[in-house]
């Protein structure tokens, strides 16, 4: 009796922790129930043509919503690879930004850190970048892709589904096939899934992933998958998301009093090398100009690795715990000389770094050669100097 | 003290009769009692023991019934679960079986509604040190959910005017003495009402002065009315203040009832002091008595239903020389020594 | 028997009401614990350390690395009170908390006045809630003071004015404080699950220092656990990761989604601790 009356009172916390954990898994579990909604069928020609007509002609229409990027590339622990702003930082864990879509030409993107923020405040042709951290409001004059696209104003910090999804069409062509896949559920609503396979047997990507919200042809998820695993390497999608017009005071930004007012013409974090033919700068940073070569799926990227840290790899930590884009490339190659192999071929030799989704070769004649491709791909393009 | 047993409605359902002390006293006595919840008795158990984890029996089927209006010694040596048996019964600790109930509650379930009737002292005096006795005594009030706080202020006064700490109430329990400590821990018993009082060694550690105090406030309690449950390994200070006993050895009960009928339950015994030993006996055993034994001038033998002055004219019929003569009433500690082969500590 | 005719006549007296009653016990409790000399220290020790930061910028200056937060303090004194709430929140918040909670149980054990309380009879679950709701004051008390320990020192200290928002937006000075007011609640909030935590452990031992350390060490390990980028994905689950989730008042649009989870987080943990320290506590033998 009394045995029985101590089970009772020990089954309270049990069903509390049941209870919790429950709530705790609801968010995916409730996903999950949602995650076979149906849409009218489109061919992927159709869809693609669809989104592309919208997102070019700018009728998208005004949303807000918390945009999660998740990236498990598999790379070695990068202790020093700087905070949520910094591109470095984007390669591993999972990391929040905000959005607010107000039309084409009034678009504000937030960074949160903990006790800091970033923004992107686009309205009109203004354009600012505040930092809360370093109490700088930077205006940036002339948008370098043109007028109309505000949103693709290089932001180091954060890609947007929007990005993401037409970096990942621009980089299809005859080397992938695309296909719709099973309708998914991203953020709440139901979307149809672009699924773009390469065809190339070079790649170390298994496919791409796009969601497509099913009414408005946002974009809502992009997920990267790569050979040999179940969960996607990396994915930037909506968490939560709202397609109803933002307050408008999410636009209007002044520079606080006591703020560093600043003018640039582009914003004072690096590019992340895009995806254009030839080369992109690495601004601010001499010796490191990084290259493309190969197409579609094959691409590499080639960087000349300065001096400076090679064979230096105690100097280069510490000037990585600065924690800013030079040193962070520094910090990160630091990080993958550690777990790297030492290989040889026609092409030289040097030392190879394999990940789930990248491969990178740093030879010893001092050159960094990456790519989401098989190691072979990059012994071809480090033999074609 | 026999007026305030009678005087409890105990009379009629006490049930141990002194005929044969082994079965009245010994356990099963108030067995059925513990589930009516029996309105003559504050105390009840049924079977009840401790087993702690690790194994140790600390209460092993104990059978209790404390008759209201009893002032009930719970005797025992130290370690013989005395204590545990009080934390059962105050709800501190579940017991792994059987039952128990005070007032007519069932405890632990009861505690409630049976404890704000319920004084306890247990296993020495605990307060908090920074604060002073009257905040002690405050905050202990303020837990008991029924009690009134408006009259808080003059029954936590009467309560240390009653112990004598009227004068220290405002100096912090740290600074009081080993004495003026436990009778804070008493005053506390006292801020309501009480049916009855639960007293766990309550002159432990007291000198001579103070533990007759200790004492007095007891009978002083007791003639009100109030049952009073006062565990102790002392012989006498039971003897001296108590109507009932209950006596443990290891974690059994191994006796209880009015301190009269347990005195009486241990048979007199006649002593023959004669320079013929032998034919005294002889004539003891043809008396019909029994234990009979004889050494160097001395015959004893138990006493039974036998009148003195017939074995005191038999011996003078059959010409034995008789130089002494005495019938001897046993003592409680020949009592206790009886039932569980162990002397007490007379000293603490 | 004439026990009983007195009994009978008080009884009527004796009837106070259950939430009558239950104030009574919670006043003695917070009298308990804003009376004891040790955690008056401790009380004091939360007051002075934003003064101290507060001192240290105005001398040191705004630069250097002190971090994003308190290089804005020397513009405004009311962000005082948001960064002394950051830099305290990890450790020095939550040291105060334990030690309250974690003695909260054990030490009356070890003190042996649990068993009193007890038989008086204070009743195990509603001393248990009592005791928590205790913890809460403590709690709100603890935030609140250092907040108002900074605001004073910032007044004293530093211009005032509107204030500037992480978002670079800026408001008046009264509704610098009343977010100021709203970061009191949620720290208080996130103080208050790690309170439920203790005051579990608290039940669990008769030893008020093991159930203090344990608390604290907790508090240590996942904060340590929290920067391992390898166990990255344990981050959303530990207590401390959310606590300093409170910067979301200060961003424009308040950022509730955040704050909210934080807040659900919280009760999560509140609600399995107190479980546990009810069932703990209700069905544990008291041999202290």
């Amino acid at each position: 009796m009394r045995i029985g009356t101590r089970a009772v009172r020990w089954g309270v916390p049990v069903a509390a922790v049941a209870v919790v954990a429950g709530i705790a898994a609801a968010g995916p579990v409730i996903a999950a129930a949602q995650g076979e909604p149906s849409l009218p069928r489109r061919t992927a020609a159709e869809l693609l043509a669809d989104a592309a007509e919208r997102w070019q002609s700018g009728r998208l229409p005004q949303m807000s919503g918390t945009i999660v990027e998740t990236a498990s590339l598999g790379l070695p622990a990068l202790p020093a690879a700087g905070g949520a702003t910094s591109p470095l930082g984007l390669l591993s864990g999972s990391h929040q930004a905000k959005v607010w879509y107000g039309g084409p030409d009034r678009l504000r993107l937030m960074v949160p850190d903990e006790m800091s923020e970033s923004d992107l405040v686009v309205n009109g042709d203004q354009v600012w970048w505040w930092d809360s951290a370093a109490n700088t409001a930077t205006r940036i004059k002339g948008a370098p892709d043109g007028a109309g696209r505000p949103d693709a104003v290089p932001y180091a910090g954060t890609v947007t589904p929007r990005q993401a999804a037409e970096e990942a069409l621009r980089a299809a062509g005859a080397d992938t096939e695309i296909a719709v896949g099973e309708d998914a559920s991203v953020a709440g609503r139901a979307a149809y899934q672009v699924v773009l396979t390469p065809k190339n047997a070079g790649s170390l990507v298994k496919e791409v992933r796009l969601a497509i919200d099913g009414e408005t042809l946002v974009p809502l998820r992009v997920q990267l998958y790569a050979k040999g695993t179940a969960e996607p390497a990396f994915e930037v999608g909506f968490d939560s998301v709202t397609f109803t017009p933002p307050a408008p005071e999410n636009f209007a930004f002044t520079p606080p009093p006591g703020a560093k007012v600043e003018e640039s013409t582009a914003p004072p974090i690096a590019r992340v090398p895009h995806g254009k033919d030839g080369e992109v700068g690495l601004d601010g940073h001499d010796g490191a100009a990084p290259r493309v070569v190969g197409d579609g799926w094959d691409r590499v990227v080639v960087v000349s690795v300065p001096k400076r840290f090679e064979g230096d790899v105690a100097g280069a930590a510490d000037r990585a715990k600065g924690g800013r884009d030079g040193d962070g490339v520094a910090s990160l190659a630091n990080g993958m000389l550690n777990a790297a192999t030492p290989v040889s071929g026609e092409w030289g030799s040097g030392r190879l770094i394999r990940t789930k989704l990248v491969t990178a070769l740093l030879t010893d004649d001092g050159r960094l050669l990456a790519g989401a491709v098989t190691p072979e791909v990059l012994y071809a393009a480090a033999a074609a100097k | 003290m026999s007026g305030a047993t009678k005087a409890g409605p105990s009379g009629a359902a006490a049930p141990p009769h002194p005929a044969d002390h082994e079965t009245a006293y010994g356990p099963g006595v108030g067995a059925e009692r513990a589930t009516a919840g029996d309105a003559g008795h504050a105390i009840v158990t049924a079977g009840l023991t401790k087993r702690f984890r690790g194994g140790h029996v600390a209460v092993d089927d104990l059978h209790l019934a404390v008759p209201r209006g009893s002032v009930f010694g719970f005797l025992g040596p130290n370690g013989s679960g005395k204590t545990t048996t009080i934390r059962m019964l105050l709800g501190l600790v579940t017991p792994t079986s059987g039952r128990c109930s005070v007032l007519g509650e069932p405890m632990p379930d009861g505690v409630s509604r049976a404890l704000p009737r319920v004084g306890a002292l247990v296993e020495g005096p605990a307060f908090y040190p920074y604060m002073s006795g009257e905040a002690n005594l405050r905050r202990l009030d303020a837990a008991d959910p029924l009690s009134d706080p408006r009259t808080a202020a003059r029954r936590i006064g009467e309560a240390l005017d009653r112990v004598g700490l009227g004068n220290a109430a405002g100096k912090r329990y740290r600074a009081y003495s080993l004495g003026m400590r436990h009778r804070l821990a008493i005053a506390a018993t006292l801020l309501g009402p009480r049916e009855l009082l639960v007293l766990d060694e309550p002159t432990n550690g007291l000198d001579p002065q103070g533990t007759r105090e200790v004492r007095a406030l007891i009978k002083e309690v007791a003639a009100d009315g109030t049952t009073v449950f006062v565990s102790s390994h002392l012989l006498s200070e039971v003897e001296q203040m108590c109507t009932h006993v209950g006596v443990m050895r290891a974690g059994r009960l191994v006796a209880q009832g009015p301190i009269a009928e347990l005195r009486a339950g241990v048979a007199a015994s006649v002593r023959v002091e004669t320079p013929e030993a032998g034919a005294a006996a002889a004539v003891l055993v043809g008396l019909g008595l029994t234990a009979v034994s004889y050494a160097d001038g001395v015959a004893t033998a138990e006493l039974g239903d036998t009148p003195p002055e017939r074995i005191c004219a038999a011996l003078v019929g059959d010409g034995v020389a008789v130089r002494g003569f005495a019938v001897v009433r046993p003592s409680l500690e020949d009592v206790y020594v009886r039932l569980t082969g162990e002397g007490f500590d007379v000293e603490s | 028997m004439s026990s009983h005719e007195t009994f009978a006549h008080a009884a009527p007296l004796r009837a106070a009401g259950p939430a009558r009653a239950a104030a009574r016990l919670l006043a003695s409790e917070t009298a308990l614990t804003f009376r004891r000399p040790r955690h008056l220290a401790m009380l004091a020790v939360l007051a002075v350390v934003p003064v101290l930061i507060g001192v240290a910028v105005r001398i040191a200056g705004a630069d250097g690395d002190a971090g994003p937060i308190i290089a804005r303090v020397a513009g405004n004194g009311l962000v005082l009170a948001f960064a002394s709430l950051s830099a305290m929140l990890p450790l020095i918040l939550p040291l105060a908390v334990s030690v309250v909670a974690g003695d909260a149980v054990a030490g009356e054990a070890s003190q042996g006045t649990l068993r009193y309380l007890l038989t008086a009879p204070a009743g195990r679950g509603r001393l248990l809630a009592l005791k928590y709701a205790n913890v809460l004051v403590f709690c709100l008390a603890a935030c609140a003071l250092v907040a108002v320990s900074a605001l004073v020192a910032g007044l004293a200290l530093f211009p005032t004015g509107p204030v500037t928002l992480l978002s670079g937006t800026t408001v008046p000075y009264v509704e610098g404080l009343l977010r100021a007011g709203l970061a009191v609640l949620y720290a208080a909030a996130g103080m208050a699950a790690l309170g439920a935590l203790a005051l579990a452990f608290s039940t669990l031992t008769e030893n008020p220092v093991g159930a203090i350390a344990a608390s604290v060490v907790l508090v240590v390990v996942s904060q340590v656990l929290a920067v391992i980028p390898q166990l990255s994905a344990l981050r959303p689950f530990l207590l401390t990761s959310w606590w300093n989730a409170f910067d979301g008042v200060l961003r424009a649009p308040m950022d509730t989604g955040r704050m909210g989870t934080g807040l659900l987080v919280f009760a999560g943990y509140a609600v399995v601790s107190g479980a546990f320290a009810w069932a703990r506590f209700t069905s544990r033998d008291v041999t202290s």
